[in-house]
């Protein structure tokens, strides 16, 4: 059948006409799904945007899911989320009790690499800088062996918040004056932590630690922040250590990771903190 | 470039003696008999293609600073990559929402990168990197077979259909405030997949292979595919083509039997041309394929101006 210009016009308003439609029937469906669950629908404790995530709603259009915060945590604490994960497709999430973020990389590399800035650096470059400029301040007679670099990733990652942490104190250990002895996630776990007592500096596998306390504190031991998030205190009639997250608390999830009881004792909700500069 | 030579009155026929069977001194049948299968250019090209996308699986792998980030956005040697379509799309809709200053530098480096890229090369990242792409030359392969055996009948639309599809998705997108093209969009599905693991929307690709096969050849590619339509803009002006002899072409009509995109092949047809010397539009994704087949190695890549150079 020769093609002539009449009917090839026709076939492409025809044709035009079903990927219009195609296309309005796609766009109302994900308008609605949106409209119904919302941003909120993300928001479920213990996943995580990573580090520096800007507000939800910005967060959904401006992530072009290329990964490259996937690929440069040293952990493998990032992921993307798959489309029964309850996110949006592709787009990065933490799960914290599987594998949590322990800032071991020092520098916030997944927020550095993010080309589209939603998870924004802005904020701990700014926080960065002023603690480096304090410390100057402060110690005015300059110090030969003093390291900015220090100075700079503690103030970095105490900025972050990616959500903060709640104790269930129906299950906690510590609630109930019990310690704890073994393995908090068994053999086979596969999430690995710098711990704050680390001798070599270098994330190591939890499953090959074995830990006994008198009463159970593995929350506050391994918090990468220490004590400006969670500390031990005495609290209640008889005065018993009781762990307390303290506004310090980043949400990095390294408490919910090692928290050895069947379901987390302690779990990170998500906050939306403004990141936007 | 701006010159349409489709709108040009067609050159005459070529005589007998302007053939070059008879310029040979042999026959015909002799100067079209079927060359040994080299298929120099398409092994050339599988091999980029799978060599690119392994590229990417081995970085994450082993955490090589090689080729990071997916086909929507990567490093490669820690220059930033962005798609052109995806970032179009961030773009529209941040500026309108007001993320528009928060982009990176990054962002536009990797943007603005690929956009240089395009213009050099128009669609040849559809058959050289993408990897649907490969599957679907498979697939488009299966559709021929049944429609030579009478088993499926062909199903062709407007090639004009991608840019209904290409405001479309940038209007959605602007909408719902949401990348949707990126839910359905298999070029991003299957690299996420190859690298970090397969995803459920792996079914959707099938379903869309399948309808490729059954129904409507190369659907996606043709007809939908906004990636492949922004490389087709942009590839209007772009250096690298494939470049006609009519001087060497016996009419066979060969070319036009393997190429993926037959329309851009339109001069090879007998009494067509109005040139003695065309270049493929900018739908041609530089395959090779056409190159591979012809008899008279009438066709050949070539960059636009090093002539003259």
């Amino acid at each position: 059948m020769k093609e002539t210009k009449e009917s090839s016009r026709r076939k492409f308003i025809k044709s035009a006409g079903i990927a219009l439609a195609g296309l309005t029937l796609l766009g109302g469906g994900i308008g609605y799904y949106k409209s119904v669950d919302g941003p909120k629908f993300t928001r479920k404790p213990n996943f995580l945007r990573p580090p520096g995530a800007i507000d939800e709603e910005t967060f959904v259009y401006a992530c072009i899911k290329c990964g490259l915060c996937v690929q440069i945590c040293p952990v493998e604490a990032i992921k993307l989320a798959d489309i029964n994960k309850g996110l949006n497709y592709g787009t990065p999430y933490i799960d914290v009790r599987e594998q949590a973020c322990d800032f071991s990389c020092d520098s916030l590399q997944c927020v550095e690499t993010c080309p589209t800035a939603v998870l924004n650096f802005k904020p701990f470059e700014i926080a960065g800088g002023n603690a480096i400029k304090k410390y100057y301040k402060e110690h005015k007679a300059t110090n030969p062996g003093f390291n900015p670099f220090s100075v700079q990733i503690v103030a970095m990652k105490s900025r972050v918040r990616m959500g903060k942490a709640t104790i269930n104190k129906e299950t906690c250990l510590a609630y109930h004056n019990k310690g704890f002895n073994g393995r908090p996630r068994g053999k086979n776990f596969k999430g690995i932590y710098r711990s704050p007592n680390s001798q070599t500096g270098k994330p190591a596998p939890l499953s090959e630690k074995i830990f006994d306390r008198k009463i159970c504190n593995l929350c506050v031991t391994e918090c990468p922040i220490g004590d400006k998030a969670i500390v031990m205190l005495a609290s209640g009639k008889e005065a018993k250590l009781r762990p307390q997250v303290l506004d310090g608390c980043t949400g990095c999830g390294v408490c919910v990771m090692v928290c050895p009881t069947q379901q987390a004792s302690i779990i990170v909700e998500p906050i939306e903190e403004d990141n936007h500069v | 470039m701006f010159n349409n030579p489709k709108k040009k009155s067609p050159l005459p026929a070529k005589s007998l003696k302007k053939m070059p069977h008879y310029k040979a001194g042999i026959t015909y049948k002799e100067w079209h008999k079927p060359k040994p299968e080299t298929n120099k250019w398409r092994n050339i090209r599988w091999s980029v293609l799978i060599a690119v996308n392994g590229l990417f699986v081995v970085s994450y792998l082993f955490g090589l600073s090689i080729l990071e980030g997916s086909l929507s956005g990567s490093r490669a040697l820690g220059f930033y990559l962005i798609d052109t379509y995806n970032a179009l799309q961030v773009i529209i809709i941040s500026l309108f929402d007001g993320h528009f200053a928060a982009l990176t530098i990054n962002f536009w480096i990797g943007f603005s990168t690929i956009l240089i890229l395009s213009v050099f090369g128009g669609r040849t990242y559809c058959s050289w990197v993408c990897p649907y792409h490969l599957l679907a030359e498979f697939a488009e392969k299966l559709h021929n077979y049944f429609v030579k055996k009478k088993k499926i009948k062909e199903h062709t639309y407007s090639i004009y259909l991608r840019f209904v599809f290409w405001i479309g998705f940038l209007f959605v997108a602007l909408f719902t405030k949401n990348i949707v093209f990126e839910d359905i969009n298999p070029v991003g599905i299957i690299s996420r997949s190859l690298i970090y693991g397969p995803s459920l929307l792996l079914l959707w690709i099938g379903a869309l292979l399948l309808f490729e096969i059954a129904y409507s050849k190369r659907f996606w590619c043709r007809y939908a595919c906004p990636v492949g339509a922004t490389w087709a803009i942009t590839g209007k002006i772009a250096m690298l083509d494939v470049k006609f002899d009519l001087d060497k072409c016996g009419y066979c009509r060969d070319c036009q039997e393997v190429c993926l995109v037959p329309h851009t092949l339109w001069f090879v047809e007998k009494g067509k041309a109005t040139q003695e010397v065309h270049f493929t539009d900018s739908d041609c994704t530089r395959c090779g394929l056409c190159i591979d087949i012809c008899s008279g190695n009438a066709l050949n890549f070539t960059i636009k101006g090093m002539d003259k150079i």
